[in-house]
């Protein structure tokens, strides 16, 4: 972590309005630190922090439904579309369904995600892409087969270039039923996700 | 441009094509596999026909049949290009010299019919994955189960 201590001193050279803008020729911190930085696990690092504060039954009760609790209410799927199952998806976060009622927030990047939505079908070409997208989210990070293509092939299974099913790619924690499912359905799954998440351990 | 006139003006140079007549189009021509470049060529230079629109194969099991679709922008009018090569040896000159956008046209008739294009700049799949074993729009392709046609993403 020897290069973080560069950014105080580069940031401060950038809002001092007498000075001309450094040149940044690195970053700050390196990429690979970054993501050892994301993909920490918070738990350990919080019973190091409150070790001598509490003892080994409270840290128990405490830290980790504490997390299961922020993580549960806070999930941020991947905004990412393949089929007619992601029109489903679109219309789950409008107005009439509103997903972001239970905290669900789509995001762009599958570095800022922590929930992976397949909602469509996967062919073999696609194959390595979905994983990469998936490899590149933190931890702890779920999965989500939407509809009947990304469960098990769909009606495409026996097709020359289809996946059948999204578990052969990555683990997947909820499947749901429905060739598309409605928005309800995807609810209910989410809501199901966020029920495995409140019972997890360590 | 009626399919006669497209005869007529091909007839001198080109005795072993045949050309009929196709509603709606310049004509439907007939041609053997050896005189592509040189036909296709006279087609653009000569007939005006400038856009290649597509390249398309069929597998007729003892032969396969490649057909072009050209466009004339002057003229408004496609014409239909069609020729046959034996299933047993199953290769021709690519077309990426005279219409470069041949080029996406001949990779996906690689992999989907199994036709190699040959002097093609860089044949590689288009729409199956890399080390895809199979060429599915073949007659003799049959039903896989799903495990049969499983690809290793990771080596990829």
């Amino acid at each position: 972590m020897g290069s973080v201590s560069a950014a105080p001193t580069a940031l401060r050279a950038a809002t001092n309005a007498e000075m001309p803008l450094p040149m940044i020729t690195e970053p700050a911190v390196s990429f690979v630190e970054i993501e050892t930085l994301r993909a920490r696990e918070f738990v350990p690092a919080a019973k190091e922090a409150l070790g001598s504060m509490l003892s080994e039954q409270a840290q128990g009760k405490l830290i980790r439904p504490m997390f299961n609790w922020a993580g549960r209410n806070s999930l941020f799927p991947l905004h990412w579309g393949l089929a007619c199952c992601a029109i489903e998806f679109a219309a789950a976060f409008g107005a009439r369904w509103d997903a972001e009622r239970f905290g669900v927030v789509p995001r762009s990047s599958p570095r800022q995600c922590d929930l992976l939505i397949v909602n469509g079908t996967v062919t073999w070409k696609v194959a390595h892409k979905l994983i990469a997208l998936y490899e590149q989210m933190p931890e702890p990070k779920w999965v989500i087969a939407m509809g009947n293509c990304a469960t098990g092939g769909g009606p495409f299974r026996t097709a020359y270039s289809v996946v059948p099913g999204v578990d052969k790619l990555v683990p997947v924690d909820v499947y749901i039923a429905g060739c598309p499912p409605r928005p309800e359905a995807l609810l209910d799954g989410i809501l199901r996700l966020e029920q495995l998440i409140k019972e997890r351990k360590e | 441009m009626e399919a006669e006139e497209v005869g007529a003006r091909l007839r001198e140079r080109f005795p072993d094509v045949v050309v009929e007549p196709f509603p709606g189009t310049a004509g439907r021509i007939r041609f053997p596999a050896a005189r592509l470049i040189e036909l296709l060529t006279e087609v653009r230079d000569g007939l005006g026909f400038d856009h290649l629109g597509q390249v398309g194969a069929i597998d007729w099991v003892e032969e396969r049949e490649l057909f072009y679709t050209v466009w004339s922008d002057r003229a408004k009018q496609y014409l239909f290009l069609s020729t046959r090569i034996p299933a047993g040896e199953p290769h021709l000159e690519s077309l990426t010299p005279v219409f470069p956008s041949a080029n996406w046209h001949e990779r996906e008739a690689c992999e989907l019919v199994g036709i190699t294009f040959d002097h093609h700049p860089d044949l590689r799949p288009l729409l199956t994955p890399t080390g895809y074993q199979f060429h599915p729009l073949l007659r003799s392709f049959r039903l896989h189960e799903p495990e049969e046609l499983e690809v290793k993403v990771r080596d990829v």
